[in-house]
């Protein structure tokens, strides 16, 4: 069976590019959210293997996603993504309870990576 | 009373104790009713006991007594068989822990677990060892150290080595780790992390684990477990032992230097300039009898080693299941302790690759030391398969080390020596392909940051042979004098293959490269100017050139002018000017002038970055 991802990300953009990047390597999109509400809402109901979390997004940021989700389900697997230079937030994240992180702009070599690592784990 | 004397005592003399047992019982293990062997295991646990009691380290003492009783049953029996060597190899290990969490000031980590397995190992069936050991090695709490290095494009290490701090939270204990989590999180960037971790994991599956990161450059274990050696701690202050012999010289000398200023300051007093011409004679005599005495107190030998690598080779073959005899040659041959303490490493990492990659089923493995002039030379050398020179000048292709031209060119002595080549030997396939393990480069460092040089040879089913060579101290060395930007500088001898001048015409460019001919090879010229970034300086002719060696490679170094060969005391520099990159120390010329002592392999490293 594939494994199955929800993607987090309020850039359409940044899906398509993550959507591009899962889909030929075998991985189902089971879900997508623009925003940390939306993600927690979708973690409930589809309780996906994996979900890349973009850290800034409106309304309810991805830090703050990852803690509701993981106070729920603590074996929740998020990765999170975001750009070089937001290297505190990373941090942050991390520390909070995401698996690992994946760096803008995406290569598909490193995501891949990262996400079939989390996902034994 | 000076507890810290006393203390700072019974670590050295314990230490010493251990040792021994070591050596002891890697003997008894092909002699297993050397009579002498076991009584005087027997002993060193007894003082071990002894002293540990005396000063109340309950857990210490509990330990070498139950060692004590273990060993007067064998002593009762005549004998010692395979398991009980192992063991009490273990037990060795956890005494060393305990003498290094005294020695940091911890306290004593609890021996009950161990001690608790004491009865049962003895009667255990020999096929049921291999299970005990490991349930043993953990329950005497063992952290194992893991040596962490990210490849050179990852751009943010820091949020890196946090998710690798926590996967390796997840596969056991973290003991201590540097840098620790909060220095991480403060935003922390390190080029490598150190952890110290307590698990039940095999090393083999935590490396596994490890695998699968990709930005991973680096992945090793430092064997050394004592916190002594661990660049965790700030290490405390190192003592040695000195014959009485030796100090009993050193103040006759002290006693004629006072005589020598009496009579100095009196044929100051009369004008006698003759007296005066007579007295400095003696001084310079004085000075060089007590640098030379001086000098034999940083002296070790290496037989100091000896029992650490036999050691090594004896665990070695028993998991890998291979027939390996160790010769030591030569090893009354002595060196600078600081250099002893850094080649303790290196020289186990290569054994261990002998035995990993060399040695097929059994084998020898020699570890030979002699000495040239003022240099001692180190060889490991097995008998096993070899290496290929094909397989490594086609891997330096892929990894783009060499051009298809030089890739022609290439002697195969030059192309062996790529294999410390950091971008070439870490990769795990390396170790099929070439028949060495990973960590080469490492080895070459830590070999070169003692002022050496490390070469090999090898050849298919020739076996492979290392070759270090030393300088005899580290104190004092012989350099040679540069000049450039209009000061004067050192290199160390040991770092120079040749020093050539040659006139601008040979000089040859490739794109914005210069290069020149040297004995049949095309080498790049890199200016020392440009590297400590002073301005240019005028047109040299002819050009004065240093040929070095750098990761295995020869290039010109440009200077202003060759100035001569000497023998210089080398000083640390003092902070903050340790913390300069590139430069490894100095010295003070009669003149007062400071010389400063280059660091070229840095040097080089900072160059390329």
């Amino acid at each position: 069976m594939s494994k199955r991802v929800l993607i987090v990300d309020d850039a359409l953009f940044m899906r398509a590019m993550l959507r591009d990047i899962f889909e030929p390597a075998g991985w189902q999109i089971i879900a997508e959210a623009n925003n940390g509400e939306q993600a927690i809402a979708a973690y409930k109901t589809h309780q996906p293997d994996l979900v890349t979390m973009d850290i800034v997004m409106p309304e309810l940021g991805g830090i703050d996603a990852l803690k509701k989700i993981l106070a729920d389900s603590p074996a929740a697997r998020i990765v999170v993504c975001s750009a070089l230079e937001q290297k505190g937030l990373i941090l942050e994240a991390i520390n909070a309870g995401a698996r690992d992180f994946i760096v803008k702009p995406f290569k598909s070599a490193q995501v891949l990576e990262v996400a079939e690592r989390v996902v034994v784990e | 009373m000076d507890m810290d004397n006393f203390r700072e005592m019974f670590l050295t003399e314990a230490a010493e104790h251990l040792q021994l047992m070591v050596d002891l019982l890697v003997q008894l293990d092909s002699d297993p009713q050397d009579q002498d062997g076991i009584d005087a295991l027997f002993r060193g646990a007894h003082s071990i006991k002894g002293m540990a009691a005396s000063m109340e380290y309950p857990e210490t003492a509990r330990l070498a007594h139950h060692l004590e009783d273990h060993l007067a049953d064998c002593r009762q029996l005549g004998q010692i068989s395979g398991v009980e060597i192992d063991w009490l190899l273990e037990a060795v290990d956890l005494l060393e822990l305990l003498l290094g969490d005294i020695r940091n000031g911890r306290p004593e980590r609890n021996v009950d677990s161990f001690i608790a397995g004491i009865s049962k190992q003895p009667e255990a069936a020999v096929d049921c060892v291999a299970e005990t050991k490991t349930v043993e090695l953990t329950a005497c709490g063992r952290g194992q150290l893991i040596q962490l290095q990210l490849q050179e494009s990852v751009a943010i290490p820091g949020p890196r080595f946090l998710v690798l701090l926590k996967k390796l939270a997840d596969l056991g204990t973290i003991l201590e780790s540097t840098p620790s989590t909060e220095d991480l999180l403060q935003g922390d960037a390190p080029n490598q992390l150190l952890v110290r971790l307590e698990s039940d994991i095999p090393q083999q599956q935590i490396y596994q684990q490890l695998q699968q990161y990709s930005e991973l450059q680096v992945i090793t274990f430092p064997d050394e477990p004592v916190e002594e050696k661990s660049p965790l701690k700030r290490s405390p202050d190192k003592s040695v032992r000195v014959s009485t012999e030796l100090l009993d010289h050193l103040i006759n000398l002290t006693g004629e230097l006072i005589t020598n200023r009496y009579q100095l300051q009196n044929a100051l007093k009369e004008d006698n300039w003759q007296e005066l011409d007579d007295g400095v004679g003696q001084l310079a005599r004085l000075v060089k009898n007590l640098h030379h005495q001086v000098l034999q107190v940083r002296m070790v030998s290496l037989e100091s080693l000896a029992g650490r690598l036999s050691r090594t080779v004896h665990d070695l073959s028993r998991s890998h299941d291979k027939e390996i005899q160790l010769k030591l040659e030569g090893a009354e041959i002595e060196l600078d302790r600081a250099i002893v303490e850094e080649l303790t490493d290196p020289l186990i990492h290569m054994v261990r690759n002998a035995v990993d990659h060399g040695i097929e089923q059994s084998g020898v493995i020699s570890i030979k030391a002699w000495r040239e002039r003022d240099q001692v030379l180190v060889q490991v050398a097995d008998d096993g398969r070899g290496i290929d020179p094909e397989k490594i000048r086609q891997r330096a292709l892929e990894k783009g080390l060499l051009n298809p031209a030089q890739a022609q060119t290439i002697r195969n002595y030059d192309l062996l020596q790529l294999i410390c080549h950091p971008g070439f030997s870490t990769a795990e396939e390396v170790s099929e392909t070439s028949g060495r393990g990973v960590g080469m480069d490492v080895v070459k460092t830590a070999v070169e940051r003692v002022g050496g040089v490390l070469l090999i040879d090898s050849a298919p089913g020739e076996g492979t042979r290392i070759t270090l060579k030393m300088p005899l101290s580290l104190a004092i060395i012989r350099v040679l004098m540069v000049e450039c930007a209009g000061s004067r500088m050192a290199i160390p001898i040991t770092r120079v293959v040749q020093t050539v001048e040659i006139s601008p015409e040979e000089v040859q460019s490739s794109g914005k490269q210069l290069m020149v001919h040297y004995q049949n090879e095309l080498l790049p010229m890199l200016s020392l100017r440009k590297m400590l970034k002073a301005p240019k300086g005028a047109h040299l002719d002819p050009i004065p050139l240093v040929i070095t060696e750098v990761l295995g490679r020869k290039v010109g170094l440009v200077v202003d002018q060759l100035v001569g060969q000497r023998e210089v005391f080398v000083q640390r520099l003092p902070s903050p000017f340790d913390q300069i990159r590139g430069c490894s120390g100095g010295t003070i010329l009669g003149d007062g002038q400071i010389v400063f002592l280059l660091d070229l392999q840095t040097l080089f490293d900072r160059q390329r970055v």
